[in-house]
């Protein structure tokens, strides 16, 4: 299962991310990459309209 | 013309405003990170042991109670429970007195440098056997081997005499040699152990002191 309940001993939103395989790094990465579209594409159409 | 062969990938902006991007989010996770580790890891309060608050790492006061291990099959591996009030050393230790304690113990850790061979909560080695949950494993228990072995009834004074006199007794292949424990030292270093039991570490050491039967028919030390 990819999200389950959270079972840690003190809550935390690391943690509840954490609970199953790869979700934290899923998320992270996610996180991360999906900016780097809008900066692709913002930098596209600078360079368009040189 | 020009727009035909127009490339975003060889933009020097794009990768910069890119680089500045992850590298920015990086370091606010990293910040973020750093404050969620100390909230998890902060130590408990005597009020907390007294009020059944459970915390990660819970007061130095814990030494005076009994610290069981047992399967929690919500969580998926073993938790230490933090049980009813048991003497240590034949006394309640007061919340000064236990922190002292347990700071001799640590200072004494690091000074004859046990992680050159043991573990300790991840860090060290595995020359010789990992002491996270060393106040746990039945060797220790009532009626147990080195209770027997060391002549004390107690697993407290057991294992201080273990720790004094390392040598003298033969636990596993390779044999802890003598490092001058003083008997305050082994009493700090006993206090330093029984805590580090009671920290909860999301189950490690894995199948922590498990016989290969015990492994094989999905067993716990739980007791």
């Amino acid at each position: 299962m990819l999200f389950e309940p959270f079972t840690d001993v003190v809550p935390s939103f690391f943690g509840w991310l954490n609970q199953g395989p790869l979700t934290l790094t899923i998320f992270l990465h996610t996180v991360i990459i999906l900016p780097m579209f809008w900066i692709y594409f913002q930098e596209k159409k600078k360079l368009q309209g040189k | 013309m020009a727009k035909e062969n127009l490339s975003v990938w060889t933009s020097i902006p794009f990768w910069r405003r890119s680089a500045a991007w992850v590298t920015g989010f990086a370091v606010i996770l990293l910040i973020w990170l750093t404050f969620d580790t100390m909230g998890q890891i902060s130590m408990g309060t005597d009020e907390d042991l007294k009020n059944g608050v459970d915390k990660r790492v819970p007061a130095a006061t814990v030494i005076n109670y009994n610290i069981d291990y047992q399967m929690s099959k919500k969580r998926g591996h073993e938790v230490p429970v933090i049980g009813k009030k048991e003497p240590f050393f034949g006394k309640e230790w007061s919340g000064e007195e236990a922190a002292a304690l347990l700071h001799l113990g640590k200072l004494t850790s690091q000074a004859k440098n046990c992680m050159n061979c043991h573990t300790l909560l991840g860090n060290g080695a595995y020359y010789a056997p990992d002491l996270t949950k060393a106040w746990i494993d039945p060797m220790w228990k009532d009626g147990g081997p080195m209770q027997g072995m060391t002549g004390k009834s107690t697993k407290e004074e057991a294992m201080a005499e273990f720790l004094m006199n390392p040598s003298q007794y033969p636990t596993h292949a390779r044999m802890m040699p003598n490092l001058g424990i003083t008997a305050d030292e082994a009493k700090g270093l006993v206090a330093f152990l029984k805590h580090m039991s009671s920290i909860d570490t999301n189950g490690f050491p894995r199948n922590f002191s498990k016989t290969v039967e015990q492994f094989k028919a999905g067993g716990t030390n739980a007791h």
